[in-house]
């Protein structure tokens, strides 16, 4: 079969060869004939195998979205791609292709034995996503960098390695490497690795071990400090004032602020700015605390808001799975009464009966629910009502502050406006400071581009100040109606499920009784 | 008499005890009261004690003689100690002591009964009470703290009835058992107006019970009624006073020997106190008792409430206000002491033997290690442990009438059974018995309960879980049925229940294993598997073998109200044309409350039920086992209900057979080492360092003498030896000379049987001679060097060696 397939040109992947492939694969007795009378859904599919075919280009496996296992060796193929969607994915089996580099399993979180074996690959990288990883197959490669080892340390659930066949395998110290460098390895080249070679590399390779393990908890430590701090910000972000505990925004005023930097130069301007500075930190730093304050308190709101939706969900669906449990018993007890019946008048009588229980327990459950639909309306639209008026009140006093940072600026404003005009009278009068930059000293040439230069200045700033203040209030907003619209599209979500379960049910039982007078009739 | 000795003894025993507690107590009478007088309803729960008996026989001159039954002793007498037959001068001067308080008293109080100064001990001989008591501490911590001790004595007192003085038949006093009643819990009802129905119906009902318990009351009542106690406040009994103060007793209290329970002074049970004694000293109770012992103040000091007998001893504690006791009163008493010295008569020591408890009897407790407690309705009786041989050690029995004919239930406790049984009880109404047993027994069984032993018939088994790898904590059968609950189990089943048919008769002859029940109907039921979603957990499945159907109901998904359920129905796998059927649409009933697609498919509901095929399998094989396993639980407990083994500790060294053979053969071991090392230290010098004078040291000269006595004594002892030696070989070559004579003389008459004889004792003869021959030489080769041998020992003795060293 295999040289039928030799001489063949290489293949792409196709509908055919899929149906084809997955027909052959359940071809046992019942369970084939079955699955012919029917088809089999791509979906439905665990494993799949395609080997020798030829395959130069893997496509249109998008459909297997639950496969878990992937047989793909002995064919052509030169790029790894198209596995995307196969996130399921445990076993995959590329050996005996033409793969130079890996790539493309950056979706596979799930992978946890990778074969590779006998293709053209040169550097082990690409596999970061794969921390399932438990078999590595990667012989008969030109792999020739022991580095590439250390790259295999950070796979915590790799047992077992095949290199064996690379150009690195013929290295005096491959073995003993492998063994110092991957100390939770079991087996390497299909070889147990025993504990005695394990101690012997240990000893061998202590001290570069040593370094390693020090530079790599370094780099542990460093990247969970970079987490803590994202998780901060994170959070602050949740409460609407990121970056106001401190001069960030004060700063950002300054930093497209040129006229403004070249007026801080001249003589008092810049205690002034120091001072100016302090109080605009002290604001920020209020609604910084306001903000994280208030983002308790919001939360608090809706824990305890879904806290009680959650009681009051439960409470009724104990109530609706009583009425059920009630429902179900008399139910068997009736049919089996009916069953037993002989008289046909009598059955008939029963079976009406029957059917009466049922439209009454779907009364009884559509009542519940819209009880339970009236209630949490009622309790929605309080939360609702509490959460728009907590925002609204920190909008409110919020924007208080920041009129307060408006106030400190149109204050400094003036004093800037009255230092740059003494400094004009000066450079009118020829005693300007000599240690003034020849920038500065341009601005000075007459009143209105001294002026137009404070004021423009004053508008970035204030610009600044709103367009936080806009910012701010704009998350806000558009936080506070994503969630209440959130509540009611679970809500109503919540009701359509519960509607559609109940009348399901009800259908069902009723196509019951009916399949019962079916069967009576025809006995 | 035997019986009233130990009483007496045991009582000494426990108060002895008492006197070791160092806590005050005194033996107190009940003060007989005019009938009239008194109104109480019940007295105490007891019979009037044996020393009533003595005290009656003392006391009370018409009845006296009409007492011999008790009176019979049984105790053989001249065992005993001089001090029990006689009484020492000392003791007569008391008993006159006490005969002339006895007659002041009977002057000064004519009306109340005499007092119980001085019984006849077992040897017809008075004694006075207080040196009956002996106080004694036992080597047994059970014993230290009154309630055990309590409890020992009443566990060793057999209460004998005695003859009524009024009529010829005895009239016991029961005292009820306390009944339960349990409150029921409080009801959640929903609507007010049912709840008010409710109430009203419960009011109801109450009235009912309550008037239902009226009259059993009233018949109760009249019942009592019907037999007025005679006796009232006429009995005299003895019991222990134990008092307040030492060894952190709060309050004064009251211990009935017989019941071993204590009672509060104000009970009403005790009607009055006529005397109290301890070891020391004897007081008349001069308080009045008409309510009671509720008013009596037990301030023994006080010589207006409680009249003295001996002046001076230490016990007074006279306290003049309530709250002024303490230290000053010890000073009191010291100062009193000294002022009263001259005057004071001391109690005589107690003529008694101190009580020596074995550990044995200790642990037999009971006389004979049996004892048997009457109550009303009920019946206790106790044993010692390992006295029965199936580790039988109380047996309560419950009657319906108080003439204990009709068994209520009977309670069995059991000890050191191998099967580890604790418990049976065994309900006569209703049949039903329940074993209880301790963790620990093979089949891992904690409760059984059964009506009979057949199998297949009703019965309840629980288990202890953790000791079994299937869960199963009880398993419940009916002629028809079997219930299973597990627990713990890694297949989440928490319950299985088994449909059987009656067993179709098989005429074959295969045996009766071979032909379980048929089983109609299995239900299974599964606890939630968290590591599956709840609509493909199985939450229920039901195995309907006959009808060829299986039910599944799958667990209730969080946010649902309603479960899923499926159900597979024709299960043949050939049709009514004999073709092979794999899979219909119609075969399986599917209600989802969230339709998938691939569970629509045919495929999977095959595959489903194929493993489902399975499972059944696997469930009616487990049915079978535990049926089988049934069967073998009950040839289990018949076998051991047949055995009743008796497990023995390996720390009880007196019953565990293995570890007394041991230790005496250990015993033996060390005796055998113990007489070599003796023999081996044998001093050859010690007859003669014995005549001098002891701890002095030797002086040159009688070392000298000892040395040559020494020697000269042991140079006789070998001339002895060889002396003896050459006697006996004299004697017995004569013997064979004669014997020799005699058979030449007679050598012509004898008989071929005399002849044997003579060559026998010939040939003997000459054996023993020639060993005496060889003894003699080698006594004399060796006697020299013996000789020699001891002079070098002497020589190098510490004892002698310096002395003689200079000497020579």
């Amino acid at each position: 079969m295999n040289r039928l397939y030799d001489s063949m040109e290489p293949r792409v992947i196709d509908d055919d060869m899929l149906k084809l492939a997955v027909g052959e694969q359940s071809s046992q007795e019942e369970t084939g004939e079955l699955a012919k009378q029917e088809g089999i859904l791509f979906k439905d599919v665990l494993s799949l195998q395609l080997d020798f075919r030829n395959i130069l280009h893997i496509d249109n496996l998008w459909q297997f979205e639950n496969l878990r296992k992937l047989q793909l060796d002995n064919n052509v193929i030169e790029k790894i791609e198209g596995l995307e969607n196969l996130t399921h994915l445990v076993w995959l089996d590329l050996s005996f292709n033409n793969i130079e580099t890996i790539e493309g399993l950056d979706t596979l979180v799930n992978l946890e034995d990778l074969s590779l074996f006998n293709n053209r690959i040169s550097n082990i990288d690409s596999l970061d996503a794969l921390v399932k990883l438990q078999v590595l197959s990667l012989g008969n490669n030109q792999i020739d960098n022991m580095m590439n080892i250390i790259y295999l340390r950070q796979f915590r659930c790799l047992r077992m390695l095949s290199l064996s066949g690379n150009p690195i395998s013929e290295v005096e110290d491959y073995k003993m490497f492998i063994c110092a460098y991957l100390p939770d390895l079991v087996y390497l080249d299909f070889r147990r690795i025993d504990d005695h070679t394990k101690e012997v590399a240990e000893a061998k390779h202590h001290y570069s071990i040593e370094e390693l393990k020090h530079r790599e908890n370094l780099m542990q430590a460093r990247l969970e400090e970079e987490q803590v701090r994202r998780e901060e910000l994170e959070r602050h972000k949740t409460a609407f004032v990121e970056h106001l505990n401190g001069s960030f925004l004060f700063d950002s005023m300054y930093a497209e602020d040129s006229e403004g930097n070249k007026l801080s130069s001249l003589p008092g301007v810049s205690e002034l700015l120091e001072a100016y500075r302090d109080k605009f930190v002290i604001i920020c730093v209020n609604i910084f605390e306001y903000g994280l304050k208030q983002q308790e308190k919001w939360k608090t709101e809706l824990d305890t808001f879904n806290e009680c939706v959650h009681e009051a969900i439960q409470e009724n669906q104990e109530q609706g799975k009583r009425k059920i449990a009630k429902f179900k018993e008399k139910h068997l007890m009736s049919l089996s009464a009916i069953r037993e019946e002989l008289e046909m008048p009598n059955i008939e009588k029963m079976i009406l009966e029957c059917s009466t229980d049922i439209s009454e327990l779907f009364d009884a459950l559509m009542m519940l629910e819209m009880q339970l639909v009236e209630q949490l309306e009622e309790t929605i639209s309080m939360f609702e009502r509490n959460i728009v008026n907590l925002v609204g009140l920190f909008i409110e006093n919020v924007q208080s502050l920041m009129a307060q940072c408006r106030d400190l600026e149109n204050h400094h404003h003036e004093k800037l406006l009255e230092i740059s005009i003494s400094t004009l009278e000066k450079a009118v009068k020829g005693d300007l400071d000599e240690d003034l930059s020849e920038d500065v000293r341009a601005l000075f040439v007459d009143k209105d581009t001294i002026v137009n230069a404070v004021g423009a200045s004053h508008d970035i700033h204030l610009l600044k100040i709103d367009n936080r203040e806009d910012e701010l209030v704009t998350r806000i907003n558009s936080w506070c109606t994503r969630l209440v619209d959130k509540i009611h599209r679970d809500e109503i979500m919540r009701n359509r499920k519960r509607v559609k379960e109940i009348s399901l049910y009800i259908d069902h039982m009723k196509s019951e009784l009916d399949n019962l007078e079916y069967s009576d009739i025809l006995d | 008499m035997e019986v009233l000795r130990e009483k007496v003894e045991e009582e000494e025993e426990a108060e002895r005890e008492e006197a070791a507690e160092r806590a005050e107590w005194a033996r107190t009478e009940k003060m007989m009261r005019p009938v009239e007088v008194r109104k109480q309803e019940t007295t105490l729960t007891q019979e009037t004690l044996g020393e009533l008996e003595k005290q009656l026989s003392e006391i009370q001159i018409p009845v006296s003689a009409e007492l011999p039954t008790f009176a019979k002793d049984t105790i053989d007498i001249s065992a005993l100690p001089v001090s029990y037959k006689t009484n020492t001068p000392k003791e007569e001067q008391l008993l006159q002591l006490a005969d002339n308080f006895s007659r002041q008293y009977s002057h000064l109080c004519p009306d109340r009964v005499p007092l119980f100064l001085h019984p006849l001990n077992e040897c017809e001989v008075p004694k006075f009470v207080s040196t009956t008591l002996r106080p004694t501490l036992m080597p047994y911590p059970e014993l230290y703290n009154w309630d055990s001790c309590a409890q020992f004595v009443s566990d060793f007192l057999t209460m004998v009835p005695l003859p009524d003085p009024l009529k010829p038949t005895i009239k016991r006093e029961e005292k009820a058992l306390p009944k339960k009643y349990t409150i029921r819990p409080p009801r959640d009802l929903c609507s007010r107006f049912e709840q008010e129905q409710e109430m009203k119906r419960q009011q109801e009902i109450r009235a009912q019970e309550e008037k239902r318990l009226k009259e059993e009351e009233e018949r109760l009542m009249e019942a009592e009624k019907a037999n007025p106690d005679a006796l009232h406040g006429l009995r005299v009994h003895c019991w222990v006073l134990v008092l307040s103060g030492k060894r952190e007793v709060p309050e004064n209290f009251f211990i009935d020997p017989f019941t071993a329970r204590s009672y509060s002074t104000q009970d009403e049970h005790f009607l009055g106190i006529e005397s109290l004694w301890n070891h020391k000293n004897y007081w008349i109770n001069m308080q009045d008792c008409w309510n009671c012992c509720k008013d009596l103040i037990f301030d023994l000091g006080d010589p207006v409430r409680w009249e003295y007998m001996l002046l001076g001893t230490d016990k007074p504690e006279l306290s003049l206000t309530e709250d002024d006791s303490g230290i000053n009163d010890e000073d009191d008493v010291e100062n009193l002491d000294k002022e009263d010295e001259d005057k004071s008569f001391d109690m005589p020591h107690s003529w008694v033997e101190q009580i020596e408890i074995s550990p044995e009897a200790f642990e037999t407790r009971c006389p004979n290690g049996k004892k048997v407690i009457q109550y009303k309705r009920a019946k206790l009786e106790k044993w010692a442990p390992y006295l029965n041989r199936n580790g039988l050690v109380s047996r309560l029995t419950t009657y319906e009438d108080l003439e204990c004919t009709n068994i209520l239930e009977i309670k069995e406790w059991y000890q050191n059974r191998e099967d580890m049984l604790e418990l049976k009880h065994i309900n006569k109404t209703t049949d039903l018995k329940t074993d209880y047993f301790r963790p620990g027994h093979s089949q891992a069984l904690r409760v059984h309960s059964y009506k009979s032993m057949q199998p297949e018939m009703d019965r309840v088994i629980e288990f202890y879980e953790t000791a079994r790898v299937d869960g199963l904590i009880k398993r419940e059968e009916t002629p028809r049925t079997m219930t299973e609950y597990y627990q713990g189990r890694s297949d989440f089943l928490s319950y299985r229940h088994a449909d059987f048919r009656p067993r179709v008769k098989k005429l074959t002859l295969s045996s009766a294993e071979s032909n379980p029940r048929p089983i109609v109907k299995i239900t299974e039921r599964f606890f939630r598997n968290p590591a599956k979603p709840a609509e493909e957990d199985v939450a229920e499945r039901v195995f309907l073998v006959a009808e060829e159907r299986i039910q599944l109901c799958y667990h209730c998904r969080e946010d649902h109200i309603i479960a899923s359920k499926r159900e597979f129905l024709r299960l043949s796998e050939v049709d009514s044309k004999g073709n092979k059927i794999i899979m219909m649409p119609d075969m399986c009933i599917t209600f989802e409350v969230e339709p998938t697609e691939h569970t629509k498919k045919l495929l999977y509901q095959y595959e489903t039920l194929m493993h489902l095929k399975k499972e059944e399998k696997l469930s009616r094989h487990q049915v079978w086992e535990s049926e089988l396993e049934m069967l073998e639980i009950l040839k289990l407990r018949e076998e051991e209900e047949e055995v009743h083994t008796l497990t023995i500790s390996i720390y009880d060294t007196k019953r565990n057979e293995k570890s007394k053979e041991y230790r005496e053969a250990m015993e033996r071991v060390m005796q055998e080492e113990h007489l070599q090392q003796v023999e081996t230290q044998l001093d050859y010098l010690a007859p003669f360092l014995v005549q001098l004078p002891p701890g002095e040291k030797l002086t040159r000269w009688q070392a000298a003498r000892l040395k040559d006595e020494c020697l000269s004594d042991f140079k006789q002892r070998l001339i002895n030896k060889a002396n003896l030696i050459q006697a006996r070989f004299e004697k017995e070559t004569q013997e064979l000379q004669k014997k020799q004579q005699w058979y030449q003389e007679n050598q012509v008459t004898l008989t071929p049987e005399d002849e044997d004889l003579y060559l026998s004792y010939c040939s003997q003869a000459m054996f023993r001679i020639r060993i005496l021959e060889q003894r003699l030489n080698r006594h004399k080769e060796l006697a020299p060097l013996k000789y020699l041998a001891l002079e070098e020992k002497l020589h190098k003795d510490p004892r002698l060696g310096e002395l003689l060293k200079m000497f020579t």
